[in-house]
């Protein structure tokens, strides 16, 4: 049975990742052993200079999800290199660094650290971290997006991936705009911006105000976001957005991703990537599906 | 720990008062390597998603079975309220970061609890009894239903003061009327304490004046329980830390209470 993928040349082992933002402390907490199964390994995000993240309240629970509004609380970048990188490569798993520039410059200083290091498989362009109170995200202007990622393309010697957002009016526009600017896939979708409020103080239940809506609250929106911008880009997708077991993980691969992504899950079953990926295989057993390939865009219109 | 994640047997779901709950379950391993001030994290609802996140639980008492005491005030508290003899129940755990325990030289601990704030403080005298302390615990409840016999501290050779707001038991008023039973020095003192942000911000108030030191066991909204979404970080002197991983327990001084 082959569940393998190719993304950028790279060979993943299987099609299970996990998102960014979602799976820290993996040398405390997780069955390393369990860890070393996955296809690849996405930290969260990390930008130039250290990030405080946003002031508290940063989460709220909703019916089968949740608003987030960490503010990509982090050590910046050369502290990851330092402390962070050498213990996640020891994992032995394929590394895709998630990175986030406040403008240009910053990203290309970023791309220039990371050039200089080994056992990284690709790079993640958070363009659509909802949180951070720009007016616009890159990710919600196709040009932008054209031009950053051509940008960080020339100088990046590692693949590079294009993280979207779903708060756009039609994502396949911004997904064909990375594609143009040479990105090596796409990844989808990232949070909604979402709020919650107490009617009792009749102030938002968020301290950034508003948030990002996760979980499988939004996995059918992010199912149809998959499979428009997998049949409209010839570059591979990564899917995620609310999948929490392998029939959820089975509708992205259907939809047309290539890899899929276990974000929130994560936060309720840390054992959710395992899972998901046990049961695609089951699935392909049960099924008598030889390749993972037969799976991938498979679904019929 | 071979695992951080595990189902258990439930052994016992008790009515303790009006308002608390203590439920009991089989867990030899996470018994044994739980310390005071530690967390469980419970998915109330096993298969679903209603509610969506885990419940943690300050650990009530670990000894043969892990005990955790509870209010029931949502739907995740609910559905463990209906948890039986013989249920499952899927527990992450031991979490967090437990109590320091008190300076050698300590001659009383005191642990002021609010509410359900009184959790983790029976596992601590379970553990500070060994030590010849003079232990007190200053509890304050909103009202009689907030209130139970309180037995097992009392074994446990703790003396037990009381206030509720409405003074149906014990002094009437909030727990901050019960720091007359501090001792006032010279021999040291260590506080310990857990319960709604307002009265740890008094605990620490007061504990700043007298130049105490102590703990302070702080309780948030948790996604993960794991340090990985830092969704439940808390304000404190050294920046932003969250209650899961770097907490729940911190110097009292250290914390920010707003």
């Amino acid at each position: 049975m082959n569940i393998s993928v190719k993304i950028a040349g790279i060979t993943f082992k299987n099609p299970v990742t996990v998102a960014s933002g979602t799976f820290g402390h993996a040398e405390r907490y997780y069955n390393l052993e369990e860890v070393k199964r996955l296809g690849a390994i996405v930290p969260k995000t990390v930008t130039l200079q250290a990030q405080v993240g946003n002031p508290p309240v940063r989460i709220f629970e909703t019916p089968s999800g949740m608003i987030n509004a960490i503010g990509i609380e982090n050590p910046g970048i050369d502290v990851f290199l330092e402390k962070k990188l050498p213990a996640l490569r020891k994992i032995g798993v394929p590394l895709i660094v998630s990175i986030l520039g406040h403008d240009d410059e910053q990203f290309a200083a970023i791309i220039e650290k990371l050039n200089a290091q080994t056992g990284i498989a690709a790079v993640e362009l958070n363009l659509s971290c909802p949180n951070l109170r720009q007016k616009i995200l890159v990710a919600q202007d196709p040009a932008a997006t054209m031009r950053l990622v051509g940008k960080i393309k020339k100088l990046s010697k590692f693949p590079v991936i294009a993280k979207l957002s779903p708060n756009v009016t039609d994502i396949a526009v911004i997904a064909q705009a990375a594609e143009e600017g040479g990105a090596d896939a796409v990844s989808l979708i990232n949070t909604f911006t979402a709020m919650a409020i107490d009617i009792k103080s009749r102030r938002s239940r968020i301290g950034n105000f508003t948030g990002g809506l996760s979980g499988p609250a939004i996995r059918p929106i992010a199912v149809y976001m998959v499979q428009r911008v997998a049949s409209l880009v010839k570059i591979p997708v990564i899917g995620m957005g609310g999948i929490m077991t392998a029939s959820d993980a089975l509708e992205f691969l259907v939809a047309g991703a290539t890899m899929v992504a276990v974000g929130t899950a994560n936060f309720v079953n840390p054992r959710a990537p395992v899972d998901v990926l046990e049961g695609i295989e089951s699935f392909m057993k049960e099924n008598k599906i030889s390749d993972i390939r037969e799976i991938i865009g498979s679904l019929k219109k | 720990m071979e695992k951080i994640q595990n189902i258990y047997k439930v052994l016992a779901n008790e009515r303790l008062s009006q308002q608390y709950w203590r439920l009991v379950f089989d867990a030899p391993d996470l018994s044994r390597e739980v310390k005071p001030g530690q967390f469980v994290h419970i998915r109330t609802d096993e298969r679903g998603l209603q509610p969506f996140f885990r419940r943690p639980f300050s650990v009530y008492r670990a000894q043969k079975y892990v005990e955790i005491f509870y209010d029931v005030i949502g739907p995740g508290t609910r559905l463990l309220m209906s948890k039986k003899k013989g249920d499952t129940l899927d527990v992450l755990g031991p979490l967090g970061t437990p109590f320091v325990m008190p300076p050698a030289e300590t001659r009383q601990v005191v642990m002021v609890a609010g509410g359900i704030g009184i959790a983790p403080m029976l596992i601590l005298s379970d553990v500070l009894k060994m030590k010849k302390y003079e232990l007190l615990l200053l509890y304050g409840g909103r009202d009689r239903g907030h209130v139970y016999p309180m037995k097992e501290f009392k074994d446990n050779g703790v003396k037990v003061h009381i206030a509720t707001d409405d003074g149906s038991v014990g002094a009437k008023g909030r727990v901050s009327v019960l720091f007359d039973k501090i001792d006032k020095g010279p021999s040291p003192v260590f506080i310990y304490t857990c319960g709604p942000n307002p009265m740890m911000k008094a605990v620490q108030a007061f504990a700043s004046e007298k130049g105490l030191a102590g703990q302070a066991a702080c309780e948030e909204i948790m996604a993960c329980g794991l340090g990985a979404c830092l969704g439940c970080s808390i304000e404190t002197a050294g920046g932003f830390k969250t209650v899961c991983y770097d907490g729940p327990c911190f110097d009292l001084d250290e914390v920010k209470f707003h």
